[in-house]
């Protein structure tokens, strides 16, 4: 599959095994596109495809309800300057309070601006997001996003393939979140290395479109910037009727060529690991990096039993930051922040995943619990079947779609030697604000810490919902 | 971009893996600085103390690798994040070359675009150099490019291996835009055939269903003010890419000319199905030649109840241009800006018993009944508190609530809604005589003014007469949020009818032209072009467009297509 897209946009193989490659879609955000398209006219070039190029602001924007473009004054200067540049060439922005703002990787699918089989780009790591429907998507820097904005095209060495099997049936209450984490932290952050994935297997099948979108998401945490997943009726049955999917007849011609996207029975690949979703139970990072991940029923691992020094330094240096000791029990710790949100897991079902757990329930004392709908799309959504109120009356924070608090852009952070569960993506060092201490988990999990106060197995709490 | 041949300085070592981008540059700085600022930032969170004060243990810190221009580094260094801003921070730190054991993809792509060298080496041999690093007092190192190799601190000389034509661009330092746009010709010829080969991809429009504009220009001056409407609604389709179904119905003494009947049941469909209704006047002294019969059914009323629109907004804002319209003196004016949210669907206009009977002794007797619900006054004060939230977040609750029963209990619920949702908004209480005392006394103490809808009707009033010209202001109606997110809203100018002056071409467009500005705003989420609209209206007047009720007796003034041609004029500048 891979390599059918990416010979499908070879405009050229230029000198050193670099293809030039044409590029369908350009998703570009307030924290880039004003400079970058400034440079751009700084250098006396245009936008060259302005029609495949989407704007909308996401990673610098307040998240607090009621915000407008200056609420966070740095993100309003970027803001400003996206709205007039986007205005002057001609791009569509999904600007704040519209149908369409959100975050990038929410709103790509959710619009249908996102099909299979397309070459996208984004000057955001987590642009593999699209891959869960069978696009071929990665991130680029300021400079390869100018690169594109002013020849529609990217020059790229290929990657090798990775083909990653997760074969058995999941248990009900283990999530997309839970399988790449658990893949991460069996494979490793740097696994995937110059390599594009495609995650395959009866479990991945199994998975809703959101819920690989979550899957595609992390596969940037794992070293590689690719991650797909083919697409089948699961993909054209969610893309039908989307306000930018292609409709009537355009749609069956598009669906007969999605169709011969998935690769060949026989394909090879570079490299293929294969990993069982059967046991498979609710995950809980513990360090500063996404492989530093246990079972939510096991405890921090120890430095000591590493053999690797390198390996060892960074567990210690981890464990120091997040303020843990080897041997202690995950469950039970006691949690200062739950942020729900961010382009892992704020999309409808995720929240419809928390609300379960949240209903009937409050947050504990002390903790603050923030849910930041993944775009204005989702946000309407959710109120119009009422889980804005379940989150609400259960003392749960209802707030603006963005990235918010996932990277901390826009301002919004955790204090300094706090304690988050988050259902975002990274718990680098600082990630959340100087000194804050990050717990990666689903939006199940983060659910039931924010109403116990502490990390908690969430399915303790299932077992006495009714 | 700089071009590289070599390299020839001190080296530093952080051997840590997996470096990501966020520890090399965290995002705050990013945004706040400049690329050629952020070396000062590069691994904040590691090279500072909590105390602000730089960790003397780490080895950017230690005097004998100040200066460092070579990294040596862990495993898949510059992972994480695209942001390139971490090659920006480690260039303006002085870094030139980065040497580890791997890199993150995007971040490697990245440092290539900029002239940063990135060396991959075997892991032992990273180690090798980490350690050779640590021990000399003398940390010097030499990369050299042309003959892709290092020289440790120990002297030894170690070759790495690099694509030919990455290494060909770093020593030219070529710029690949420039590059790229040489095949522009086969870029162009990809484009021609892919567009018949994936049409689908190229149909790029946002295919949600139109919103629907219903006009209905009504009576009096209400169809030359929508003349006005109709020509901004058209510049901005076609300037700014609105994308609206526009339609226009005959209403008042136009449909019953037209159809014999003031409310045709198309008429009434359209009204039920759109996004939104731009509203004229209604009202006219032809009204007389109907049959009584016919003319029973208070239509703009009839709307308003099946639509459910609850919510009214009459904003009231001085323009200094205009002060002197005003018949209060201009220092009590000045800086007027507030909103009256009236509640619009329920009260006495509505409540029953009603009517007029005759008692048995001849006397007669008239009863109307004030009527309200918790729910009704909860959604009206929750769209004021909203409303205050994006403005100064002050609201004032007008009541009678040292008489009537329906005072206190719209006191109460107010005030148990601001407590429990809106505890960032300040909430104040005021009676209803008082109110119009100090509309009149100092107007600019109020931000948001919510009340029930006869005091409502009183009060907004009372507020258009603070500015004085009445021709400026517009309103806005909204129902409820239906359960396809969608909202019922009328939008209308304050001034009416106006039978006096219809027909002569004299009537001011601008209170409906910034009913229009609501409609962006409110309904079709078009803030920007609502802005747009609204600053073209008061650049106009500023520049001293007057229509005749602006104007000072005797002197000239514009008609109302001159007063659209200028705002148009403005639009355009």
């Amino acid at each position: 599959m891979f390599d059918k897209i990416w010979l499908s946009h070879e405009i050229a193989v230029l000198p050193g095994d670099v293809s030039l490659l044409y590029i369908d879609r350009h998703l570009i955000h307030d924290l880039e596109a004003g400079p970058d398209l400034t440079r751009l006219a700084r250098d006396g070039r245009q936008v060259r495809r302005p029609d495949l190029t989407f704007a909308t602001p996401d990673h610098a924007v307040a998240s607090v309800p009621g915000r407008v473009t200056d609420t966070n004054p740095t993100g309003g200067r970027l803001l400003r300057e996206m709205r007039r540049r986007c205005a002057d060439a001609g791009i569509r922005l999904f600007d704040l309070g519209q149908s369409g703002q959100g975050i990038v990787h929410v709103i790509g699918p959710e619009l249908g601006m996102t099909h299979p089989g397309m070459l996208i780009v984004c000057a955001d790591s987590h642009t593999c997001t699209h891959g869960g429907m069978g696009a071929l998507a990665f991130g680029v820097g300021a400079s390869e996003a100018t690169h594109v904005l002013a020849t529609q095209t990217i020059r790229q060495q290929r990657p090798r393939t990775m083909r990653i099997r997760v074969e058995g049936r999941r248990s009900s209450a283990v999530t997309a979140k839970d399988m790449v984490l658990h893949a991460i932290g069996r494979l490793g952050v740097a696994a995937g290395r110059g390599h594009a994935i495609e995650w395959a297997g009866e479990a991945v099948v199994a998975l809703s479109v959101e819920e690989r979108l979550t899957l595609c998401n992390m596969t940037i945490e794992m070293g590689a910037k690719i991650g797909m997943v083919a697409p089948d009726d699961t993909t054209f049955d969610y893309l039908a009727g989307r306000p930018m999917a292609p409709s009537g007849h355009l749609f069956d011609l598009a669906v007969a060529a999605w169709r011969t996207l998935p690769s060949d029975p026989a394909a090879t690949f570079d490299v293929e690991h294969v990993l069982d979703a059967t046991d498979l139970v609710p995950q809980i990072t513990w360090g500063t990096n996404p492989e530093q991940v246990v079972d939510v029923t096991g405890r921090v691992p120890d430095p000591a039993a590493e053999h690797d020094p390198a390996r060892r330094v960074a567990m210690e240096a981890a464990l120091a930051y997040m303020g843990l000791r080897p041997g202690q029990q995950m469950q039970g710790l006691a949690v200062d922040w739950v942020f729900i949100g961010s382009c892992a897991n704020s999309r409808l079902s995720d929240l419809r995943e928390a609300a379960v757990v949240v209903k009937g329930r409050h947050v504990a004392p002390g903790v603050h619990a923030w849910v930041v709908p993944g775009s204005v799309d989702v946000k309407r959504a959710a109120e119009a079947e009422g889980l804005d109120e379940v989150f609400r009356s259960a003392g749960f924070e209802w707030r603006e779609p963005g990235c918010s608090m996932c990277l901390a852009a826009n301002g919004e952070m955790i204090g300094p030697g706090q304690r988050s569960v988050s259902t975002s993506n990274r718990n680098f060092v600082g990630r959340q604000g100087p000194g804050a201490r990050t717990h990666l988990a689903g939006p199940a999990m983060a659910a039931a810490a924010a109403v116990t106060g502490v990390i908690t197995d969430v399915r303790r709490l299932r077992e006495t919902t009714s | 971009m700089n071009p590289i041949t070599t390299v020839n300085g001190i080296g530093v070592a952080v051997p840590r893996s997996n470096i990501d981008t966020d520890v090399l540059i965290r995002i705050n700085r990013l945004i706040e600085h400049p690329p050629d600022e952020l070396g000062a930032y590069l691994f904040e969170s590691w090279r500072f103390l909590p105390n602000g004060q730089p960790d003397p243990a780490f080895p950017l810190n230690l005097p004998k690798h100040e200066g460092a221009v070579v990294l040596v580094a862990g495993e898949n260094f510059g992972c994480g994040s695209s942001r390139e801003h971490a090659v920006w921070a480690l260039a303006s730190f002085g870094f030139r070359v980065v040497i580890a054991p791997s890199f993150g993809d995007i971040f490697r792509q990245n440092s290539f675009q900029n002239g940063l060298l990135t060396i991959t080496l075997a892991a032992d041999e990273v180690a090798r150099i980490v350690s050779e690093l640590q021990g000399s007092g003398q940390p010097t190192m030499v990369v050299d490019l042309v003959g892709q190799v290092v020289t440790t601190p120990s002297g030894r000389v170690v070759a790495f291996e690099i694509d030919a034509e990455r290494r060909k661009a770093l020593l030219d330092g070529t710029d690949d835009i420039d590059v790229t746009l040489t095949y522009a010709a086969q870029i162009e010829a990809f484009e021609r055939i892919d567009l018949q080969r994936r049409p689908w991809n190229y149909r790029t429009t946002y295919e949600e269903r139109a919103m629907q504009l219903l006009i209905l220009p009504g009576d009096g001056v209400g169809a030359e003010v929508m003349e006005g409407v109709k020509r901004v609604l058209d510049w901005l389709r076609q300037s700014r890419g609105l994308d609206v179904d526009v339609h226009e119905e005959p209403f008042g003494m136009a449909a019953w000319r037209a159809h014999g009947t003031l409310m045709t049941d198309e008429t009434w469909q359209r009204i039920q199905t759109a996004d939104a209704i731009l509203f004229g006047a209604i009202g006219s002294p032809e009204y007389a030649q109907i049959p009584a019969e016919q003319r029973r059914t208070d239509w703009l009323l009839e709307m308003r109840r099946s639509l459910d629109l609850y919510e009214n907004l009459r904003p009231v804002r001085a323009i200094d241009a205009l002060l002197d319209a005003s018949t209060l003196r201009p220092e009590v004016v000045r800086g007027v800006d507030m909103v009256i949210v009236r509640e619009l669907a329920g009260g006495v206009y509505f409540g029953q018993p009603r009517g007029v009977e005759t008692l048995p002794d001849g006397t007669r007797r008239v009863v109307n009944t004030i009527v309200y619900t918790t729910p009704e006054v909860e959604r009206i004060a929750r769209a004021a508190f909203e409303l205050a939230r994006t403005r100064k977040g002050r609201l004032c609750s007008v009541d009678k609530a040292n008489v009537l029963e329906f005072g206190a209990f719209w006191r109460e619920t107010v005030q148990a809604i601001g407590d429990s949702e809106y505890p960032d908004v300040e909430l104040s209480h005021m009676y209803v005589d008082n109110c119009a005392m100090q509309l009149v006394r100092d107007p600019r103490q109020f931000d948001v003014i919510v009340t029930e809808n006869l005091f409502g009707d009183i009060l907004s009033d009372c507020a258009a007469m603070v500015t004085g010209s009445l021709g400026m202001l517009p309103s806005a109606s909204r129902g409820p949020v239906k359960s396809d997110g969608r909202r019922a809203a009328l939008y209308e100018p304050v001034h009416g009818s106006a039978p006096d002056i219809a027909g002569q071409g004299v009537a001011n467009p601008l209170a409906a032209i910034l009913s229009l500005a609501m409609c962006l705003r409110y309904t079709l989420d078009r803030v920007n072009d609502a802005a747009l609209v609204e600053q073209a209206v008061e650049r106009a007047i500023v520049a001293g467009a007057r229509t005749r009720d602006l104007a000072r007796p005797g002197s000239t003034f514009l008609s109302t297509s001159e007063m659209t041609d200028r705002v148009i004029a403005e639009l355009h500048s």
